[in-house]
């Protein structure tokens, strides 16, 4: 063997009676374990989690006393995800390791090591390849909201447990078509949906892969408190016993609460925790006057969510859905998350294709602003192939693409021009890349003039509210002494020195948003 | 076992038979599968180009052009100037 | 006797991967249109594999190591299954199902790919990965495409991922290709007996996959797995042409892609070069990325010849390089919009936008021009007049963009588009702005490549 290839995997070739796993201490299992004695507190002994093998008793340092025998398909299938020929360029070593844990122990942990088709689950490298297409093919569908087959599975393979875990479109078609309400994942949830950094695109769009310990402990908690809500069946027991069984259709909500906590789905919804519709109805007109009068955002995002989801497990898709993915994603524009703003935005892409109404030109209009700031100029293609003859005659989308084209063009003048005179709520996105512009317009400015410009000119050419406020930008960037005053009036001395540090900045800004905007 | 003959394979490969080419696809902007798997040098497009002129240059134009339009639009230019500042 | 069989035995007595490929190529032929049929009432399915195994030990006389031997017989099998499959088209069209000969192609592919790392095939026989792989994409993109017409509406009412599931088979058929990239870039075989052979072959095939999925991200780990592995590859020069010329053509739309026109401009003009020619819609396509490249990188315009090349391209670009050649702005904008659908669709819009600085910088070199000379001095060579107000600028871009008396054109904008073209490096001068003056470089390097 060579070298690179773990000892685990070459002793997982050997006979049925090699351990799997070797008794290693991997850290990576530590949070594991942890979480799983909070996940089925009543019951620590029901099946071991720690992938120890029976036959590595002798040379054991095992902390749990009982041991599992590893059936021949697991050890097939970690032996299959090692094998060279099955892996994938851009999948690291790490995160297939990383994913094959968290199947096994997931198997392990809901006792399904023997009811999973280990054949037919796809390898841990696709699954995490898969997420990744997923991102990349910019179909970052939130979760609950995946598309619901009509037909009804006749029955619920047992290895949905694991395979849940997935949202993509392959296992779904992959010999079992699991509907993907149930494929979302019990013990999934790593990331904390509320306290997230605004920046990270990823994250939010892959949320089911995050797996930073620090969320897995946010998630535990939070689990241990959905436990004594009752969201789900925390009996080891019963949910060993029985899969629940797939509702046949959507839901029809029973819950009269008008304001609920989000939670991700972890089984079928519950038509007793699930809201109606016009219990939902009159949910957005609370939710509008307490965001008015609190101005609470976790709270709004939060009951938002929920509100999505109740929508969503219903299959309430009319002007009603509409308006509350709309609603959210200029609430989330307001308080610069992009994260959940670029979610609402997918959503309604999807919503306006069908026609329901809304403001359809109002969000294209942000969208095009949108792949501005994240500079993604393949998704930009794709809002501009959307846009219809009518689309571009409205005031909104045709700002949102002279914007466009006057960056595009290195037309400041225009492009500060429509800044100031920004449709809807278009200016809270602008103001996310209007600094960055403001530094490529100096570069060039510092570069064609000579020998100086008044600040006067920069305030009104680069949209300044004061001349303060574009001496204070510019020092920002270059030293003191290429600000002169001459009679009476501040210059700014144009000319090589300058144009460099500008340069230099320009540069910077735009690296730091190509990493941002990068998924 | 081993069979050293490899480039001969690559070579022979040529003769792959793709008059055969899919009845099933027809898709109308993909990069479509070569009918030969490889072709010397005198069948690329470098060598039937300078075949056919001499060179690849005149593949490529200069984007401007020095028409004896000048004068036209030296007097276009003036009756403008003219005009802008006659409305001044 | 099958002349798939027959190509099979003459590609094993030979040595022949291509003879051997042929064998896998489900399809009939003009020369024998029951290709297919003939094999597959060669056996049933219950003897098929013993029937194999007479025929290839006894009745060719084949010799072939055991595990080899038991290796083309699982795979043979399995093809015969598959053109079963095929065939329901033919025979019951009620009943054929692309789906279904998917995965049973699949099933061809994996235990070819097992053959490779387990039963000791050989270099000589990656043809076979090719068009197993080839058709792999093929069955895949069909089946797509039959499961969306008969599932669309459970799509279409449905949230908002609406495209959910459209492309499982093909997403499939790219983990199963992405195994035999990886069975070939991984070889560790001497460079004569290594599948790295295929290497390219297999990489576009997932670069065509990757594209139709639309996860044009992908294509980049595959770039990157290969760079990692340069030092062990061939050269490029020594792979068959149709492998490197696709290949130069995906890394350069990559580039393209990203915005990276240097880049892809080199890997474009490779593919070009390269290219057969009598390709058409192969040079048809390459242009289609080329061309824009070109005005980007080297402000250049495709000749009438070039075009000539594909009459599609000569009239998608035709006027809008007249008009960037003129300097008529109004024209450039009108054909940008005429093409918009197009441009965007193929994804080309972008770049040719960046057309208009061009086009800019030819009608303000034509200020420029008309501005004439200044005295000459004592017998000097006569030098043009290099200082121009703003004004003349304004004026020219009224004649460009067809003003009206009415439409008022802001000199501040005015100022901005040229140092724009300054900044670009388009124009050489500076601008004063408070004698409202231009200061263009004197010495022919005012319009720096225009020969003034």
């Amino acid at each position: 063997m060579s070298s690179g290839i773990p000892p685990w995997r070459a002793s997982a070739s050997t006979t049925t009676t090699t351990p799997v796993y070797p008794n290693y201490t991997t850290p990576a299992y530590i949070p594991v374990q942890a979480r799983r004695s909070l996940t089925s507190p009543a019951s620590n002994s029901t099946t071991p989690v720690s992938p120890q093998p029976t036959t590595a008793t002798t040379d054991s340092n095992s902390r749990k006393p009982k041991r599992v025998e590893w059936p021949a398909p697991v050890r097939m299938y970690v032996q299959r995800s090692f094998a060279p020929e099955h892996q994938i360029p851009g999948v690291s070593r790490e995160e297939m390791e990383t994913k094959l844990k968290l199947v096994i122990t997931e198997a392990a942990q809901s006792d399904r090591l023997d009811k999973i088709d280990w054949e037919k689950l796809p390898l841990p490298q696709i699954m995490v390849q898969n997420d990744k297409t997923r991102i990349l093919a910019n179909s970052e569908a939130s979760t609950w909201g995946t598309p619901f087959p009509t037909q009804t599975p006749k029955h619920i393979p047992a290895g949905d447990e694991v395979t849940k875990k997935r949202k993509s479109a392959e296992y779904q078609t992959d010999s079992n078509g699991y509907p993907p309400w149930r494929q979302t994942n019990k013990t999934n949830a790593f990331e904390d949906r509320i306290t997230y950094s605004p920046t990270d695109k990823r994250q939010r769009i892959d949320f089911k892969n995050s797996s930073s310990k620090s969320q897995a402990n946010l998630e535990m908690r939070k689990k241990r408190f959905e436990e004594g809500r009752g969201m789900y069946g925390s009996s080891p027991s019963s949910r060993g016993a029985s899969p629940t069984p797939a509702p046949t259709g959507p839901v029809v909500g029973r819950c009269q609460d008008l304001e609920k906590n989000y939670f991700r789905l972890t089984s079928a919804p519950n038509p007793d925790t699930v809201r109606p519709l016009p219990v939902l109805m009159k949910t957005l007109d609370l939710l509008k006057k307490k965001w008015k009068k609190d101005n609470n955002y976790t709270y709004i995002c939060d009951q938002f969510k929920s509100l999505r989801q109740d929508l969503t497990v219903q299959h309430i898709k009319n002007e009603f859905t509409v308006s509350v993915y709309e609603i959210h994603a200029r609430i989330a524009l307001e308080k610069g998350d992009l994260g959940e703003y670029n979610q609402c935005q997918t959503q309604l892409r999807a919503l306006y294709a069908q026609q329901l109404g809304g403001h359809p030109t109002e969000f294209k209009a942000y969208r095009v602003l949108y792949f501005i700031h994240t500079r993604n100029w393949t998704a930009m293609n794709d809002a501009l192939a959307d846009l219809t003859p009518a689309d571009k005659q409205n005031h909104a989308v045709k700002h949102a693409l002279d914007v466009r084209s006057a960056l595009a063009l290195g037309n400041y003048h225009r492009f500060f021009q429509l800044y100031l005179d920004t449709p809807n709520m278009g200016a809270y996105l602008m103001d996310m890349f209007v600094d960055r512009e403001r530094l490529s317009a100096l570069a060039a400015i510092c570069k064609a003039y000579k020998p100086d410009v008044k600040i006067r000119f920069i305030t009104e050419e680069l949209g300044f509210e004061s001349d303060e406020q574009s001496a204070r930008f510019i020092l920002d960037h270059i030293s003191e002494e290429m600000l002169q005053e001459r009679d009476g009036v501040v210059r700014l001395l144009t000319g090589g020195k300058a144009a460099q540090l500008f340069e230099l900045s320009k540069t910077e800004a735009h690296r730091v948003v190509d990493i941002k905007g990068q998924i | 076992m081993s069979n050293t003959q490899s480039q001969e394979k690559q070579a022979e490969a040529s003769q792959q038979p793709q008059q055969q080419k899919a009845t099933v696809l027809e898709e109308d902007d993909e990069f479509e599968d070569f009918p030969v798997d490889d072709w010397s040098e005198n069948e690329t497009e470098q060598a039937a180009g300078s075949a056919a002129n001499g060179n690849n240059v005149h593949l490529w134009e200069e984007s401007w052009d020095d028409d004896d339009a000048a004068e036209d639009f030296s007097k276009q230019l003036k009756e403008e100037l003219k005009k802008v500042e006659a409305s001044h | 006797m099958s002349s798939i069989l027959q190509d099979f035995e003459d590609g094993q007595r030979h040595g022949s991967g291509p003879r051997l490929a042929l064998a896998l190529t489900p399809v009939d032929t003009p020369q024998d249109p029951d290709r297919l049929k003939s094999f597959y009432s060669f056996s049933n399915s219950a003897q098929i594999s013993a029937s194999l195994r007479y025929y290839l030990c006894q009745t060719c006389g084949l010799k072939i190591p055991k595990q080899e031997l038991n290796a083309w017989i699982d795979i043979l099998s399995a093809y015969w299954k598959a053109v079963g499959e095929i065939l329901q088209f033919n025979e019951f069209p009620s009943r054929a199902s692309w789906v279904r000969v998917f995965d049973n192609w699949k099933e061809v592919a994996n235990l070819l790919i097992r053959a490779y790392s387990n039963s000791g095939f050989e270099n000589w026989t990656i043809p076979c990965l090719y068009v197993v792989g080839k058709y792999l994409r093929i069955f895949a993109s069909k089946a797509d495409a039959e499961t969306s017409s008969q599932g669309s509406v459970a799509y279409l009412q449905d949230d908002a991922s609406t495209d959910f599931g459209k492309d499982a088979k093909t997403e499939e058929a790219a983990r199963v290709l992405n195994r035999m990239f990886t069975l070939c870039l991984n070889d560790r075989a001497p460079i004569d007996e290594s599948r790295k052979w295929g290497v390219y072959y297999m990489t576009n095939l997932l670069f065509k996959t990757y594209f139709k999925i639309n996860a044009v991200g992908l294509s980049k780990n595959l770039l990157r797995a290969l760079s990692a592995q340069s030092k062990e590859l061939p050269d490029l020069e020594d792979f068959p042409k149709s492998h490197i010329v696709t290949f130069k053509y995906f890394v350069g739309v990559i580039y393209f892609l990203d915005e990276s026109y240097s880049e892809a401009e080199e890997h474009l003009a490779y593919a070009w070069r390269f290219c057969h020619k009598n390709a058409m819609k192969n040079k048809e396509l390459i242009l289609t990325y080329l061309v824009p490249c070109h005005l980007v990188t080297t402000h250049t315009l495709p000749s009438k010849k070039l075009l000539s090349h594909a009459p599609r391209l000569e009239a998608l670009f035709r006027s809008l390089c007249d008009c960037i050649r003129k300097g008529d702005l109004h024209g450039f904008d009108a054909a940008m919009t005429a093409g918009e659908e197009e441009f965007v669709k193929r994804r080309i819009y972008l770049p040719l936008e960046r057309g208009r600085d061009i086009a800019l910088r030819n009608l303000f070199r034509k200020v420029f021009i008309a501005g004439g000379f200044e005295e000459a001095k004592d017998g000097q060579p006569p030098i043009r007049r290099t200082r121009i107000p703003v004004a003349e600028f304004v004026a020219a871009l009224r004649i460009g963009t067809h003003a009206d008396a009415r439409t008022r054109i802001d000199i501040d904008e005015v100022e901005c588009l040229l140092s724009n073209l300054i900044y670009k490096g388009l124009m050489k001068g500076y601008i004063a702005r408070e004698r409202g003056m231009i200061v263009l470089s004197k010495g022919g390097t005012a319009f720096p490549g225009t020969g003034v």
